[in-house]
């Protein structure tokens, strides 16, 4: 790697030849404020915050579009910038509402931040805001099914215009009546209708662009803590942050705030998309399954303790002697789960157990731009990849839709009394599982058994129903598309009297008489880790390490949280103190 | 609160500008159109054909006389960008009108050097005199008023340019009631011209 050293306000920063200067401060932790500069998003040179003085240019320089050159000598804290940057920021506060106490961005507003830091003490603005409430026009508007746009807050940093062009692939976003007039708008005033649609919220460096899902649902500083985990919703995999809402136990409503995308240059960049950003309500909801549940005879389903159901499974299994039993995964099981699962089938069906497993999976086809930088795969499961390295399927790479067809065969033929479906995955993960509650209710299979975490017409029509945990609800492993092993994190505890699945697994061996000899998800790792060692996709699973619960404080007292690569780079010495020095002057 | 005595300053500035492009008429360019359309794009290459998108909005012009939200939806599928692009640009550029405009579109540089010699005051005449704001065709169908950006005549402030070519210079505020008679008489012929042109 080339580099080159500079100097910046005296310490001395090399790095990679063809950064500009406000990537050298940045990475060196010196605080230079910046808006339309976006590393995702590359340069724009249109906010002019970022101003510094560089030694022999005769003008104060905008970093942002400055490639650091050998031997430069910058200064970010003389009297001229300081007081040009000022100036920058009264401009931009010129007809900014300063509704900060009703704006969602607020707490986290990098224009807040910055402007306490580097801006004016107060305006010298004496005529009226620009705003655009009026006749026939709003400044609160629709801004497409997803995202809300106020234009009063907008400081027209184009950050979402070059996010439609470049990352989405489809310019929806433009600036119209450019000049003074200057306003973001989308043709016809039809919104943005993307599947990356949420990542404006993310990029909008102010409150103008927020999203239907989180907005007035909670503010920053009531998500005291966040956990960094993955996105299961797909066999892409993308790294986020679930946010944590502070409520007292008795409170209605959600703990689980938002999701946000979290700097995976490997897997997502910067950006996630909407599915996996806002279909999250289902993991809250009333219609979790939280007890065991058994249905005797022709009965309706009564909830009922574990020990009843799990004696009711080994009745039904015994009932049917188990080499009529059969599983049927959803690819959102974890590799501890298949694994554990697989070799619970082992010890009941020895060498048939390999044909005694199917796994599903639901896949879409997701209708994105030619152009898009961020495509959103087919497959809607996390884990095809994981089960085709368990060797739980024989689907090939490149294939979207499963492969049920010996299960369905072996059901239409009878062949299959007892079938039990792991699915911990939200509803539709299955795909049709119409053909099973159909077979059940002809009694072509004896007794159906769920271990799931959705009310569904299958766990309607099941014998038996185990009440499982979803992805933010445990530790597990899943390795996705490009075969990159990753995990989720435990982020809230299973609803109710719901269980981890891998638990579950290892009472139902226990109550069917072949128990694992697991004690914990841990020992499942360490057992696919000594079995599996050959595998890429499964290599270090067995230290696998799960991120715990953070405080998000001091992101907070950072500046934009969205914006967490800048601040863990800026400031090593966490917990930081947001340009205390500075506020103090 | 105005930094002009007359001219109250930032009533409408403070508003949102936008309009909402119509869809207007269905529209597609003319065969001829099109081949000359595609002609322009051939000094581009492939990838870069939207370069053409100020031709190509010139050419809907020429055959519609404005630009309807349907034309810019078609120029975005012929140059290949996405029609909010195509409306930026259209929203930007004074030359571009988004609704019908008369047949003589009288066009008033209010850039600086124009600013200064009076260009407002010519605006305001003409205004008064046709009983129309600018922007605004009067009820014959005769004159649009359109205040416009740099003419590069600068020298000659302030000026006036008729549809997109004819001139006419040193423009006094006081005499535009004769100039627009003239027009209404003489045609373009009335209008002084360029001396650059006339010069040469
Ligand atoms: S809406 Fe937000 S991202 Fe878009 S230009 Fe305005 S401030 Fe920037
Ligand atoms: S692309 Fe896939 S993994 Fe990423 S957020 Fe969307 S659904 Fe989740
Ligand atoms: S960040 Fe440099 S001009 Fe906006
Ligand atoms: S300022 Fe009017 S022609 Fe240049």
């Amino acid at each position: 790697m080339e580099t080159v050293a500079l100097t910046i306000d005296g310490k001395s920063v090399t790095v990679e030849k063809g950064k500009t200067v406000l990537q050298a401060a940045i990475e060196s932790g010196i605080k230079v404020p910046y808006y339309c500069y976006h590393p995702g998003l590359g340069i724009d040179g249109s906010c002019r915050v970022c101003l510094v003085k560089i030694e022999k240019m005769p003008k104060l320089q905008v970093s942002c579009s400055v490639v650091a050159a050998e031997g430069m000598v910058v200064q970010t804290e003389t009297p001229e910038v300081v007081q040009a940057r000022a100036g920058v920021f009264e401009f931009l506060l010129i007809n900014h509402p300063l509704d900060c106490p009703v704006c969602d961005k607020g707490g986290e507003c990098p224009l807040q931040d910055f402007s306490y830091a580097f801006g004016p003490k107060g305006s010298r603005m004496e005529f009226a805001r620009r705003v655009f409430d009026g006749e026939g026009v709003r400044a609160d508007v629709d801004f497409g099914p997803t995202l809300m746009l106020n234009r009063n807050r907008c400081i027209l940093c184009t950050r979402c215009v070059r996010f439609m062009r470049d990352v989405d692939g489809d310019a929806q976003i433009g600036i119209a009546d450019r000049g003074y007039g200057s306003e973001i708008a989308t043709f016809k005033e039809e919104g943005v209708h993307s599947l990356l649609s949420g990542n404006l919220m993310d990029v909008c460096p102010v409150g103008a662009i927020t999203t239907r899902e989180y907005r007035f649902k909670s503010r920053p500083w009531d998500n005291p803590t966040a956990v960094d985990t993955i996105c299961t919703l797909c066999e892409k995999g993308c790294n986020t942050t679930v946010w944590l809402k502070a409520k007292p136990e008795w409170a209605k409503g959600a703990q689980l705030a938002r999701i946000t995308p979290r700097y995976n240059p490997e897997v997502n960049g910067y950006w996630m998309c909407d599915i996996g950003r806002f279909r999250l309500a289902w993991i809250e909801s009333e219609a979790r399954l939280s007890q065991p549940l058994v249905r005797e005879g022709n009965d309706a389903q009564t909830a009922t303790t574990w020990d009843h159901a799990l004696d009711t499974l080994k009745r039904l299994v015994g009932a049917h002697g188990s080499e009529h039993l059969r599983f049927l995964l959803s690819a959102h099981a974890s590799h501890e789960e298949m694994f554990a699962l697989s070799r619970l089938a082992r010890q009941l069906l020895g060498d048939r157990a390999q044909q005694s497993c199917t796994v599903s999976w639901a896949a879409s086809v997701k209708s994105q731009p030619e152009h898009t930088t961020f495509s959103v795969p087919p497959i809607d499961a996390p884990n095809v990849a994981g089960a085709r390295l368990l060797g739980l399927t024989s689907v090939p790479v490149g294939e979207a839709e499963p492969d049920l067809s010996a299960l369905r065969a072996a059901v239409e033929a009878g062949e299959v009394r007892v079938l039990y479906v792991l699915d911990p995955g939200p509803s539709g993960s299955l795909g049709d599982t119409a053909w099973i509650v159909d077979a059940r209710q002809s009694g072509r299979i004896a007794s159906l058994v769920l271990q799931g975490v959705l009310e569904s017409p299958l766990a309607a029509a099941a014998d038996v129903v185990l009440p499982g945990a979803c992805f933010v609800e445990k530790e597990a492993c899943y390795t996705n598309g490009q075969g990159r092993l990753q995990a989720t994190a435990r982020a809230i505890p299973p609803p109710g009297q719901a269980l981890d699945d891998c638990s579950i697994i290892v009472r139902v061996a226990a109550a069917l008489g072949r128990p694992l000899d697991y004690r914990s998800a841990a020992d499942i790792r360490a057992d696919i880790a000594a079995t599996r060692s050959d595998e890429p996709g499964l290599q270090g699973i067995a230290d696998m390490a799960f991120a715990q619960p953070v405080a998000t404080h001091h992101w907070l007292e950072a500046s934009n949280p969205m914006e967490r690569w800048k601040w863990d780079v800026m400031f090593q010495d966490l917990p930081p103190v947001k340009f205390e020095e500075m506020l103090k002057k | 609160m105005s930094f002009h005595p007359q001219m109250p300053y930032g009533e409408g500035w403070h508003r949102s500008q936008r309009r909402v492009p119509p869809d207007g008429p269905p529209f597609a360019f003319t065969p001829e159109n099109l081949a000359r359309l595609e002609d322009i794009c051939s000094h581009y290459p492939p990838e870069q054909r939207k370069s053409a998108i100020i031709a190509a909005l010139y050419l809907v012009q020429e055959q519609q006389g404005y630009i309807t939200g349907n034309a810019m939806q078609h120029v975005a599928g012929v140059i290949g960008c996405a029609p909010a692009q195509v409306e930026d640009v259209v929203s930007y550029y004074v030359m571009f009108f988004t609704r019908p405009v008369g047949t003589y579109v009288v066009q008033v540089c209010r850039t600086l050097s124009c600013a200064l010699r009076g260009a407002e005051r010519v605006t305001e005449a003409l205004c008064r005199h046709l009983h129309v704001s600018p922007g605004e065709t009067t009820p014959d169908g005769m004159f649009t008023v359109v205040e416009f950006e740099c003419l590069g005549a600068c020298d000659r402030a302030p000026v006036i340019m008729v549809n997109n070519e004819h001139w006419h210079e040193c423009q006094d505020p006081d005499k535009v009631t004769e100039l627009v008679d003239a027009l209404r008489s003489d045609g373009v012929a009335a209008l002084s011209g360029c001396h650059l042109v006339k010069e040469r």
